[in-house]
């Protein structure tokens, strides 16, 4: 029973986690058939911005500051980058933010070293939320998860209660159509990479803290956001909170199971 | 069929590669190997790619099983089995061919984006299976074994390797270009430009696909065999992201649209790394931006700018493109040396090495050297010859740019080639 309520809560946050990065990333493709390979890497670069602000500027202002960052250089992605190679085809926009996230990775390793930075949460959040089973449950964890809860919560919001949204979602759904009603969609286009790369930005400037801070981070975490996308359907926002929340308690109970399909056979009598 | 021409360069580079190698140093020997190893994978990398359509992140699975592969032949053949050594890159080719039958099966079901991805993820898989498979793989030491003689060769010496590889790239590389010649090489490129109407003309458009993936991924197993010679020790970071990447790098920037191209990547990288690695920690990121410029300037890459003033070489007026294209290298190594000015600087003001020196001067900001000279971090001189070096190759850049594409536009046509010179100038 502990195992299982720990778990639960281990994979609810982590899956949350996941959902501030995917949401992004899912929203750049629904709207431009952009796979943007960078997504992770801006993840990473929030957690490093915010690591190299923080001592400077408080870990709050940090967590602002870095996702803005992040958010302005998705846009300048997005403004100066991404046309240029938009003509030769969506291949050509996959491999020039494969590029990218290269190049972002280099640079993090240039500025920050090959090892883990020792990024961490401020004193006054270093407390256990609640006792449970006997062990303090930290209470870093409900803030990812509940970060992550008020991000989806103005997301969604916005985008189906205002007329910002409508016009969001209006360029989602027909750009041609949209444009010709007197809107400027390359500047919408422009503003919803630069969100979905401020809120990648946002869950590493929040997580960098609790989860290890290395040059790594961003691929380790790319590949479980493709899971994510993919499994959730790529473009579904909605799909995506409920496969960012499987796969982070189906890693959660993973971790702590120790089963494998020999002892599933024990079951019927043909175990070791 | 190639022109007279195109023939007499290939048997140069052909007498070259046979004649010079003897001659150079062991570094260079293996330099050598290893970039015809990069070329062959390249190569078969962009069967795939250039020709089919299909974009894989997940070469390095089909790469990684071939030298697995070749090493278990080895073991085998050093415990007594009967098989000649130079015919070990046959294990890879089988069992490349095998294994991407299988995951081409699946892959090739979806194209595009969704292609990629499962590609990715296969190659994922392996990687973390990989450590876990102490038989195949040898756990996270990996698997080695020694090259037997075989009918007096020995295959101790580094040239003998070279000779071998040599072989094995010029047949496999030749049996690609010969396979483009075919119907079926036809049809390869008829799915990368209309599946649909593939399958309107009776054809089986999954089952193609199929083939051409395994067939990729059977060059790219002996090109892994290859390495695994050459090595004699193979383990699971074969498996890792960065072969795949390295591939897709030196493809793209070799040009994929051109059957050669790769192979002009392959050897730029592969011997770069070689010369700079030692030099520079910040290789890596050299690579990727000379790739994100390629792709933004260059998108048909190297080799396709060199098709192109080669297609247009009777209606250009080159005596007035000489003085142009000559001033844009000398920007775009202006822009180079400024790039690799501010990166090593940058390299050296982060790195551990000055912090724990800075430490010992008790956090002053001291003097470093660099370029064999030394450079203050808290003198102008330092920030602006990194500029103004930038600033000029830009200025250049852009002002000869325009020169350039009115001479192209000259003959009718848009220049939109120009900036090629800039990017391949920007990788020396």
């Amino acid at each position: 029973m502990e195992f299982a309520i720990i778990s639960t809560l281990n994979g609810v946050t982590y899956g949350l986690l996941l959902f501030m990065v995917s949401a992004g990333l899912t929203l750049i493709f629904g709207m431009m058939g952009v796979l943007n390979f960078a997504h992770a890497s801006f993840y990473m670069l929030g957690a490093y911005v915010a690591y190299a602000i923080s001592p400077i500027i408080g870990f709050w202002a940090a967590l602002v500051i870095a996702p803005l960052f992040v958010g302005l250089v998705g846009m300048g992605v997005e403004r100066y980058l991404l046309p240029r190679v938009h003509k030769h085809g969506h291949a050509h926009e996959l491999l020039l933010t494969f590029g990218l996230a290269l190049i972002i990775e280099e640079l993090i390793k240039l500025f920050f070293g090959d090892f883990p930075v020792n990024y961490q949460m401020p004193a006054e959040l270093r407390f256990s939320a609640f006792t449970i089973f006997g062990t303090d449950y930290p209470f870093y964890r409900l803030f990812i998860g509940g970060v992550a809860v008020v991000m989806f919560t103005t997301l969604w919001l916005l985008l189906t209660r205002t007329r910002t949204g409508i016009v969001v979602r209006a360029a989602e759904r027909l750009p041609h159509m949209a444009e010709a009603l007197g809107h400027n969609i390359p500047l919408v286009f422009m503003f919803v990479f630069g969100t979905g790369a401020a809120l990648a930005g946002l869950a590493g400037a929040v997580a960098g803290a609790f989860y290890p801070t290395n040059p790594n981070m961003g691929i380790e975490l790319g590949v479980i956001v493709f899971v994510v996308v993919v499994v959730g359907g790529l473009g579904s926002l909605k799909g995506s909170l409920l496969a960012s929340l499987l796969i982070g308690l189906f890693s959660s109970f993973a971790v702590g199971l120790d089963w494998s399909l020999a002892s599933l056979l024990s079951l019927v009598g043909l175990g070791d | 069929m190639m022109s007279f021409r195109s023939v007499l360069l290939l048997a140069t580079l052909l007498a070259l590669l046979l004649a010079v190698p003897p001659l150079l140093d062991l570094a260079w020997q293996n330099a050598l190997v290893n970039v015809l190893i990069a070329s062959l994978f390249a190569l078969a990398f962009n069967l795939l790619v250039g020709q089919a359509g299909l974009l894989s992140f997940g070469h390095a699975a089909y790469f990684g099983v071939g030298a697995f592969a070749a090493l278990h032949l080895m073991i085998a053949i050093e415990d007594g089995l009967a098989f000649p050594t130079p015919l070990v890159p046959l294990a890879g080719a089988v069992v490349g061919l095998v294994v991407g039958l299988v995951a081409g099966f699946f892959a090739t079901k979806r194209s595009g984006v969704y292609f990629a991805l499962v590609t990715l993820a296969i190659a994922e898989l392996i990687h973390a299976l990989a450590p876990r498979l102490e038989g195949l793989f040898g756990g996270e030491s990996g698997i080695g074994s020694m090259r037997m003689p075989f009918a007096g060769i020995v295959f101790g010496s580094t040239i003998e390797v070279y000779y071998l590889t040599l072989g094995w790239v010029l047949f496999c590389g030749l049996g690609l270009y010969l396979y483009t010649l075919t119907p079926f090489g036809r049809l390869t490129l008829a799915l990368r430009d209309n599946e649909q109407r593939v399958r309107f003309l009776g054809y089986d458009a999954h089952s193609s696909k199929v083939i051409v993936f395994a067939i990729s991924g059977m060059v790219s197993g002996v090109a892994g065999s290859l390495l695994a010679i050459s090595n004699e020790t193979a383990n699971y970071s074969l498996f890792a992201t960065d072969v795949s990447a390295q591939v897709v790098l030196q493809t793209f920037v070799g040009g994929s649209t051109v059957f050669f191209g790769p192979v002009i990547g392959a050897a730029i990288f592969a011997l770069f790394s070689f010369l700079v690695s030692d030099l520079t920690r910040s290789w890596v990121f050299y690579q990727g931006l000379i790739f994100v410029l390629v792709m933004l300037y260059a998108p048909t890459g190297i080799g396709g700018a060199i098709q192109h003033h080669i297609r247009h070489r009777r209606q250009l007026d080159w005596p007035a493109l000489a003085a142009p294209y000559a001033a844009m290298l000398f920007g775009g190594l202006l822009v180079a040396a400024g790039i690799v000015f501010a990166t090593e600087m940058v390299a050296v003001m982060f790195g551990e090495d000055y912090a724990r020196t800075r430490e010992a001067a008790g956090g002053a900001l001291i003097p470093f050297e660099l370029f064999g000279a030394t450079w203050s971090p808290t003198g102008p001189s330092t920030y602006l010859i990194p500029l103004v070096l930038l600033g000029a190759g830009i200025a250049i850049l852009v002002k000869v740019r325009r020169r350039i594409d009115a001479v192209w536009a000259a003959r009718g046509e848009q220049g939109s080639k120009t900036q090629t010179l800039a990017t391949t100038g920007g990788i020396q």
